[in-house]
């Protein structure tokens, strides 16, 4: 028979695909039989440990790690590249390293037990010469006048003058994000082992197991062929994991020094500190409208840092969805001696809504609108991730009036600050965000046994989302069989190359692939059965473990498979393709309602709905599970959660579970996640999920705070003291 | 970690004759907080004399007398315990609320209050409801109103050899109530940005205040008794502006820090609330609420 074509089945055929279904690895992941990087411990397996700067800024003049190789227990030292003093050949004049932030990595010890290790530790000597430093990330006049500014950024369209002199009204506001960290529950690190000589097998916390054997190869001088990378679990992610970190290449070479397996997980104040943050954001911005609430002009100056790189949110996504056509954006990042940045879920789309749609919501409260009707008035001004291309308003106007239902808005929405008497102001609010979500490359090979048996093989990663469960259910589906029967080996450098898991590229990534790989079999073996059952081969599908002609039973799967010949059978997948299996473009609204205590400051959650489109639904149970757990990050960012550097000693001072405040169950109210998913949805194709979800929340929890209380808090995460120092201002 | 010697004798005299043996020794009880300290460095004691094995430590007894709790008795047992929740109810808040269910179930009130944290969530309650601390050592037995135990951050009274053995409460007279409650900027699971503890007993016809303490908790270098705040309610009718007046003599007693957790100025203001809204609570149970 021709091909068949691609293509998912009709909707209403769907047996386990789009539906809720259990993690094919729950139970193994409760009970701890799965295994992450820092449960292995193979046999002989060293403690290792990192010695890192407790100077924000300053110079590395000696190193001395003689003493630590002599501690008993100690099998292997490690001084990171570059830190040792050198001698520049030409001139003759000493180089010396520059730390650029407290805990940059100086060196690392391997050591029988994790006590010998910390006294390895102790044994080295460093000598810093410590420098100015700066951490100061809001205040940009101080910043520019310590010649800590990078040059502004700035980008203009339209009269701008002239649209602010005709608009009926304006408002001029200051906002802003903290930064905060990626704060994985599994910290970054790895377990590396040396076998036969010079193969290293690296068990690494990563998102990109077929992207770091040559990460790892490089530096330590070895074949890329001769690197293993394993992840059968990880504890997320979040951006901050694509690498193999230079403490894990560390971990490596000491595994090869000490020719002993090293185990070199981050601690908890590491963690949070060095391998990742999301920059801070700050802006004045002035935004006008017509008489009629049309958005007309914006002007808006940013800053912010990523860290000593310097960098800010980049200026293309302000303002955020919302397009007025006169505008400027000017942004200016700020070089601080504060731990780097690194991809944080939906990378600068978080802190540019919390930055624009604040203001558009304080331009709504000006005029004295309703702010669902002044979003919904100015949908045709929205741009989409994909293209600069209007945004699909139809699209927003429905999950709007969704998520308005889900709320029950109308009859709750009150002007912003009339809240009633009574210490707990309750209050509403809203913004929407737009993101991609195309495919990434990815290949995979699925083998069909003589006994029907089916697995698959592919260097994918599942990072908590839910991977391994999505290809269970996309082979189930295709073979009509129960997607707990399907094998799914996932997590290793040897299977066929997958990508990065990051933008949410990967179940589009992966799932084209694996329909693709699905239907080539499917054919294979429809033909088998035509040829041996004298059927038309055209008219046969797969469901309930049979293959039927018609919808009448022709033989079990098995008996199919058994036709396929003495050896397994193995089709290959790739992608990404353009054959309508995946796409890209996705959107959303969300609403918040909130209470907020004015004698304390404290608010809390009560009601949160995310409405989400995200094209053809997978995984049902999975999706809603990466909602949910964007918006309780959301929470966490819009309440609580934030890096504190200490301006006296340039310290991230609050860099432990303690201090660095996550939200407890008791924080996070009510949870509602619905999908917008009429019929064009589904023929829209896969798109990735795991960003979209946790960029409004914040502004629309910011949103909820000012109608409640009646003014603008305008620094995210709205602590007790935040809140209350702007009311008694 | 350090490595530690590890003790647990059965008797009172045997813990007493291991402790005296060298300033290196140090009680451990449900270890919640010591153990933690270990790890990072903060202590390093040589050996731990685990305290939990001793009777006299573990006694949780109710009678016409008042009250009296073994110094290593665990929360959850506090939290459980009928009478409390009826006569010192304040008591079951703050053992309610110190960390989750696990640490609940091992954390004990007389470790809590030998770690004298300032912002210890036992303290304010014990100080409100008027404990005595009964402490053994070397020299016999002596005993110390609680709000005299900690003498500052980390510190208290206890001498080298010396420990905690239990808490004697006197019993609370009719139409009497008790509260503590904490501001913390999450929902639970957190550390007191301040802590308030209040016992107030009214007239028979619930209307008057005719004797209260009240107790503060993480604005001073200990947990204190603040007694100009009480002065400021007792006789006096009960009402907001009765509070009021108590709160903002707490506000003037207080010398709160400024830290990443609150600046001196929140953690006045805060204070004030709080007392006001602890009284009201207390007030409400001495007339018979429960909650």
């Amino acid at each position: 028979m021709p091909e068949l074509p691609v293509a998912w089945k009709p909707q209403a055929e769907n047996v386990v695909f789009g539906k809720e279904v259990s993690r094919i690895d729950g139970v193994d992941k409760a009970t701890g039989f799965a295994k992450y990087s820092a449960d292995i411990n193979t046999p002989g397996t060293l403690h290792g440990k990192l010695l890192q700067s407790p100077y924000a800024h300053a110079r590395i003049k000696a190193i001395d790690v003689e003493a630590a190789r002599k501690v008993p227990g100690v099998k292997a030292v490690y001084v990171f590249p570059d830190r040792a003093p050198r001698t520049n050949e030409e001139t003759g004049e000493p180089i010396y390293f520059e730390i650029e932030h407290e805990g940059q990595p100086i060196a690392a010890v391997a050591a029988e037990t994790s006590g010998q290790a910390d006294d390895g530790l102790r044994a080295i000597k460093v000598v810093y010469e410590p420098l100015e430093f700066f951490v100061d990330e809001f205040h940009l006049p101080r910043a520019v006048e310590l010649g800590r500014a990078r040059p502004i950024r700035a980008a203009q369209q339209g009269d701008l003058e002239g649209a602010f002199k005709a608009a009926a009204h304006t408002i001029t506001g200051m906002y802003g994000i903290q930064t905060i960290s990626h704060m994985c529950l599994e910290p970054h690190g790895s377990h590396c082992e040396f076998t036969d000589g010079d193969h290293l097998t690296a068990h690494l916390s990563t998102q990109n197991v077929s992207g770091t054997p040559g990460q790892f190869a490089s530096p330590l001088g070895l074949d890329a062929a001769k690197v293993h990378v394993s992840c059968d679990y990880m504890g997320g992610g979040f951006g901050s994991k694509f690498a193999a970190d230079e403490w894990d290449i560390a971990c490596a070479a000491m595994a090869r020094d000490a020719q002993r397996p090293v185990k070199l997980m981050l601690d908890r104040a590491t963690e949070l500190n060095i391998p990742g943050s999301r920059p801070s954001a700050f802006a004045e911005i002035t935004v006008a409208a017509d008489a009629d609430g049309k958005l007309v002009a914006w002007d808006s100056h940013h800053w912010g840092t990523s860290g000593p790189q310097g960098g800010t949110v980049a200026p293309t996504v302000m303002p955020y969805v919302f397009e007025p056509k006169n505008r400027r954006t000017r942004a200016t990042g700020i070089v601080t001696n504060r731990g780097p940045d690194r991809a944080w879920r939906a990378p600068n789309h978080p802190q540019a809504c919390a930055l624009t749609q604040t203001a558009i919501d304080d331009l709504a409260a000006a005029i004295g609108v309703d702010p669902y009707d002044l979003f919904l008035k100015n949908l045709d001004l929205t741009w989409s991730a994909t293209s600069r291309n209007p945004a699909d308003k139809d699209i927003y106007a429905a999950e709007l009036e969704i998520a308005a239902k889900l709320m029950d808005w109308k009859a709750k929405w009150h002007p912003r600050g009339e809240a009633g008497d009574g210490p707990v102001k309750t209050g509403l609010g809203l913004a929407l965000h737009t993101w991609g979500g195309a495919a990434g490359r990815g290949t995979c090979t699925v083998a069909i046994h003589p006994d029907g048996t089916v697995e698959t093989f592919s260097g994918t990663q599942d990072l908590g989302t839910g991977t391994r469960t999505a290809l269970a259910v996309i082979l189930a589906e295709s073979f009509g069989l129960p997607y707990e029967k399907i094998k799914v080996h996932i997590g290793s450098s040897k299977y066929p190359m997958s990508g990065p898991s990051g933008g949410s590229t990967t179940i589009g990534g992966v799932s084209g692939p694996h329909r693709r790989a699905a239907l080539k079999a499917l054919g294979r073996i429809y033909d088998l059965v035509a040829a041996k059952h004298s059927v038309d081969a055209g008219t046969l599908t797969a469901a309930n473990e049979q293959i039927l002609s018609a919808g009448k039973p022709v033989c079990t799967w098995a008996e199919a498979c058994s036709l396929l010949g003495p050896m397994k059978v193995e089709f290959q997948g790739e992608g990404p393709a353009n054959d309508g299996l995946t796409s890209a473009q996705v959107g959303g609204v969300q609403m918040a309602e909130v209470a907020v205590d004015v004698e304390t400051g404290v608010t809390k959650v009560v009601r949160y709905v995310a409405v989400q489109d995200i094209g053809t639904i997978v995984c049902r149970e999975q999706a809603k599970s990466q909602v949910l757990g964007a918006m309780i990050m959301t929470i966490a960012y819009a309440l609580s959660e934030e890096r504190i550097m200490d301006n006296a000693t340039g310290r991230f001072v609050n860099a432990d579970l303690q201090h660095y405040k996550l939200p407890r169950i008791g924080d996070i109210g009510e949870l509602i996640v619905e999908f917008y998913e009429p019929e064009s949805q589904y023929k829209k194709g896969v798109i990735g999920l795991g960003e979209p979800p946790v960029i409004s929340g914040g502004a629309a929890i910011s949103n909820a705070v000012a109608n409640a209380v009646g003014q603008r808090i305008p620094v995210l995460p709205l602590t007790p003291k935040r809140i209350l120092d702007s009311l008694r201002s | 970690m350090r490595d530690f010697e590890y003790e647990s004798p059965t008797t009172l005299p045997e813990a007493l004759a291991i402790l005296a043996t060298g300033p290196g020794c140090r009680p451990l009880a449900g270890g919640t907080d010591l153990i933690d300290h270990v790890r990072v460095g903060r202590l390093a004691p040589d050996v731990l004399v685990d305290v939990k094995k001793l009777p006299e430590l573990n006694i949780l007894e109710a009678g016409p007398k008042g009250l009296r709790i073994g110094a290593a008795t665990p929360c959850f047992r506090i939290v459980a315990h009928e009478a409390i929740q009826r006569d010192y109810a304040a008591l079951a808040d703050s053992a309610h609320i110190i960390g989750g269910i696990q640490i609940q179930n091992r954390a004990t009130f007389g470790g809590n209050v030998c770690t004298s944290g300032p912002a210890a969530d036992s303290i304010p309650s014990l100080i409100a409801l008027s404990a005595a601390c009964v402490i053994a050592g070397p020299q016999g037995t002596r005993r110390v109103p609680i709000e005299q135990f900690c003498t500052g951050p980390g510190k208290n009274v206890l001498q080298p050899g010396e420990l905690l053995v239990e808490f004697e409460l006197p019993a609370p007279g009719p139409h009497s109530g008790s509260h503590y409650r904490r501001f913390i900027p999450r929902n639970e699971m957190d550390i007191a940005v301040v802590g308030v503890g209040a016992a107030v007993t009214l007239d028979a016809g619930g209307q008057t205040i005719t004797a209260a303490r009240i107790a503060l908790g993480a604005v001073a270098p200990t947990p204190l008794l603040a007694e100009q705040a009480a002065q400021a309610v007792i006789g006096q009718p009960v009402g907001e502006s009765t509070f009021q007046a108590a709160g903002r003599a707490a506000r003037e007693i207080i010398s709160p820090i400024t830290d990443m957790r609150g600046t001196a100025e929140f953690r006045t203001h805060v204070t004030g609330v709080l007392v006001e809204r602890v009284l009201q609570a207390a007030v409400s149970r001495a007339r018979g609420g429960r909650s």
